[in-house]
């Protein structure tokens, strides 16, 4: 699995590189084997943010754990940065958010960080520093010598997101970073990965909320039932070739009726026309901004 | 048939399956190692350690759950505990059961052999005896035949805790108190206070106790000679060893026997 | 697998069953002294160790059982195992870290307990002295080197059946059957000495199998009483000491060995 793969540019290895994954599972004593990742392959390239979509049970975590060693494959194989996903070593760069994440509720945010750095081999004032900058960057400066068991779930999310970025890792893989946790908190999130973009990182991000993962993917691969089904930028799988789409100022009827009518005499046809809507959750988060965070945070 | 067959293969080359192979393989491979290394120290722990004898009667669910071995030190004194609630009940089947499980459960405690001896000769006689109507109605020699009855059951008792503990001298001093006391057998206790005196850490009392009963039994010339042999082994600035009361009993034994003054027991040191 | 180990004691330690464990045994190697007004001697010295030893080994097997299977199922169950197993960490320090923190565990459950029982026996002995100066004889007192002795080998006895749990947990599909597979084999381990005779006097060749598989697959929980008396007289040659020492530590260690042998195969 070391050889870079054909997304990768030469000699820099892919950040993932999935070959003919196949993952079985045994079910119960008499044998019977339930197939969750069949044949799947891709390639995710440093520095983009890809996005792994599919209904719940498409085997997106299970792809993840395959990826993290967390599983053996029962055929095929993976490799981060060109190190197969077997090896300690391949570890070494990537930060893990696992999906509703769960830690040790008896640390406050800051000891869980600091262990979490201390596992990936930082000490002293360079572990420090890394402890406060990561919780600064997901926001919980304010919380961090709270308990865990007293955060709410989206605080959880951006604790678990700092203990995977503690070390600094090239690659962070992300399992559903935004299920069950509120609007303003998804849009945070998504903030932060694009910020982590900015700054060089490599994202695999899986979630079954098409919306959230659509702006922020620069390409993305669809899985159902344990196969691939799609894959390739976002603009490629949800544009539409040879149509358009615009926004204009209101008009009214009879301006319309001359937009339609110059349009037929050129050859085209104006298919709709409908008030133009703002995402309901773009008025939600106008609406429950920043002030209920921080009023959140103080508590 | 054959498919079948094939899944059994299949479940039997499971993943699982190798994995408990493995681990029982790997385990008495250590085993066989270790057991190498713990032989002479399993020996001499064994030795410490008596089995249970759990063919005594009566030793029934108490001894079932002291085999578990971590508790069955715990397990004999809570027992002992409870024998000594019924012991004030004046309840003479149920101490003599809870004797018997103590001493079956945990033979190690000399304590527990001494004592079940003593209940044994002692108290249980009394018992039977007021359970019978009491010291005026109880004919002496029904007394006498009661008595000598449970001083012998209580001396088989210390025969079989002489086993776990042979070099114990309480044990032999115990067997000789009830010969004396209880059997009225002179010679008897004679011959175990000798055997008492013989074993090392035995106190100086027992000699003196020996020579006190081959006196009362008539057999003074022994007793003389017992005295004469054991005073110039009696370390002078010991209290205990009490040999000015030694060599005080020495003269009235040649008094008694009528041993002439110069043929008289002369303790080292004395002058002609 | 340092950090492991520390974070599993810490976690253990906050735990209330620990801490209603130790209150229990604290209670009852205290309380012995007033379960009964004996006044006999130096029995009764005897009979105050038994109940502190008696409490460690019952409640410190019944503490090192459960928190070994909870601890190692808390971190499956509750997915920090995905967590922590996702960073750069064998999947053996992650093994030797639970039952390096169980060991830690049990070392303060048995070293607060010898020394309690110490403190129990001292007093008591100086009072004894006191009341009935005959009762105990001269030299026929407490050594606390042998109290000591009996702590350290109950910790013993605890790694032995924590690395057996947790070998037991790393294949086992839940959290129940750890434990009772745990008590099981503590049973097992006190009765091995049976199987040893029995492998002695086996006449069929399948119960010589049977019985001689028993007894090496099981470590004999007997040898650990090779310091069950109070007097320094007992004391048992430093030899045979540092064998049950080795004997310990190498069962521990297969254990330990197999166990992430096993969990190395696990799905988490």
């Amino acid at each position: 699995m070391g050889a870079p793969g054909p997304d990768g540019a030469a000699g820099t290895p892919p950040a993932i590189e999935i070959r003919g994954l196949v993952k079985d599972f045994a079910v119960g004593l008499r044998g019977l084997r339930l197939r969750a990742v069949d044949h799947v392959s891709f390639a995710v390239r440093p520095g983009e943010i890809f996005g792994l979509l599919g209904p719940n049970g498409s085997g997106k975590s299970t792809t993840i754990k395959l990826l993290l060693g967390l599983l053996e494959p029962t055929a095929g194989g993976c490799a981060i940065f060109g190190v197969p996903s077997g090896k300690v070593e391949a570890r070494r760069d990537v930060g893990y958010l696992p999906e509703a994440p769960n830690f040790y509720r008896f640390l406050s945010g800051r000891e869980l960080v600091v262990f979490y750095g201390r596992m990936c081999g930082l000490a002293g004032a360079a572990l420090r520093q890394r402890v406060e900058e990561v919780i600064t960057l997901v926001g919980l400066a304010g919380s961090a010598d709270r308990r865990v068991e007293t955060y709410s779930k989206g605080m959880l999310q951006r604790i678990g997101l700092a203990q995977a970025l503690v070390h600094d890792p090239r690659l962070l893989i992300l399992d559903e970073p935004t299920a069950g946790v509120d609007p303003v908190g998804s849009a945070e999130m998504a903030e932060l990965i694009l910020a982590l973009k900015a700054r060089g990182k490599t994202v695999l991000i899986t979630s079954h909320l098409l919306g959230q993962i659509e702006d922020l993917c620069d390409r993305v691969a669809i899985l159902d039932r344990g196969r691939l089904v799609a894959e390739g930028n976002v603009s490629e799988l949800a544009g539409a070739p040879g149509r358009l789409s615009f926004e204009t100022d209101a008009l009214p009827s009879e301006e319309i009726a001359a937009l339609r009518a110059w349009l037929e005499s050129r050859g085209r046809r104006l298919e709709s026309v409908a008030p133009a809507r703002r995402r309901l959750e773009d008025v939600f988060r106008a609406h429950v901004g920043r002030g209920a965070r921080s009023t959140e945070e103080k508590r | 048939m054959i498919y079948r067959l094939k899944k059994w293969l299949g479940l039997l080359a499971s993943r699982r399956l190798i994995t408990v192979a493995i681990v029982i393989a790997g385990l008495a491979a250590t085993g066989v190692i270790l057991s190498a290394i713990i032989a002479p120290a399993r020996d001499s722990i064994r030795a410490r350690q008596p089995a249970l004898r759990l063919d005594a009667a009566g030793a029934g669910q108490g001894a079932a759950l002291a085999i578990l071995g971590g508790f069955r030190a715990l397990v004999a004194d809570f027992a002992w505990i409870r024998m000594y609630t019924i012991w004030e009940r004046r309840d003479l089947p149920g101490t003599e059961m809870l004797l018997r499980l103590v001493t079956t459960i945990d033979p190690r405690p000399v304590y527990f052999w001494l004592n079940s001896a003593r209940i044994t000769a002692y108290d249980f006689p009394f018992w039977r005896v007021l359970a019978a109507g009491g010291f005026e109605t109880v004919p002496e020699d029904v007394q006498r035949r009661l008595s000598h009855e449970q001083a012998r059951s209580a001396l088989r008792g210390l025969e079989t805790a002489m086993r776990f503990h042979p070099g114990s001298v309480e044990l032999w001093v115990e067997r000789a108190n009830i010969e004396l006391n209880r059997l009225g057998d002179l010679n008897a206790a004679a011959e175990s206070y000798r055997r008492a005196w013989e074993l090392p850490g035995a106190p100086h009392y027992v000699a003196r106790l020996r020579a006190e009963v081959l006196r009362r039994a008539g057999r003074r010339a022994e007793a003389l000679e017992w005295l004469t042999r054991l005073h110039p082994t009696l370390p002078p600035a010991d209290e205990g060893a009490a040999a000015d009361v030694v060599l005080g009993r020495i003269r009235d034994l040649e008094r008694e026997l009528g041993v002439p003054k110069e043929r008289s027991y002369r303790p080292p040191g004395a002058r002609e | 697998m340092w950090l492991i180990a520390g974070n599993t004691l810490r976690e253990a330690a906050r735990q209330r069953f620990f801490q209603f464990l130790l209150l229990l045994a604290f209670t009852l190697t205290f309380g012995a002294r007033w379960l009964r007004d004996f006044n006999f001697g130096a029995p009764e010295l005897k009979f105050l160790a038994d109940c502190g030893f008696g409490a460690m080994a019952f409640l410190g097997a019944a503490l090192t059982i459960a928190a070994t299977a909870q601890l190692f199922f808390s971190e499956v169950d509750n997915r920090t195992a995905l967590t922590l197993l996702a960073k750069p960490v064998w999947r053996a320090e992650f093994v030797l870290g639970k039952l390096l923190g169980v060991a830690a565990l049990a070392a303060v459950f048995c070293a607060l307990l010898t020394g309690l029982l110490s403190l129990v026996l001292a007093w008591r002995e100086a009072e004894l002295v006191r009341l009935l100066p005959d009762a105990v004889a001269p030299g026929g007192g407490v050594s606390h080197a042998m109290v000591a002795l009996g702590g350290l080998m109950q910790w013993l006895r605890l790694l032995v059946l924590a690395a057996f749990t947790l070998l037991v947990a790393t294949f086992a599909q839940s959290q129940l059957f750890s434990v009772v597979t745990g008590f099981l084999v503590l049973v097992v381990c006190h009765l091995q000495h049976l199987a040893q005779d029995a492998y002695v006097r086996a006449g069929s060749a399948a119960g010589l199998v049977a019985s001689a598989l028993i007894s090496s697959v099981f470590p004999d929980f007997q040898v650990f009483q090779i310091a069950d008396s109070l007097a320094a007289a007992d004391l048992p040659a430093t030899g045979d000491v540092l064998r049950v020492t080795l004997y310990a530590l190498g069962y521990s260690a297969a254990a330990a060995g197999l166990a992430v042998v096993s969990f190395r195969r696990r799905e988490i």
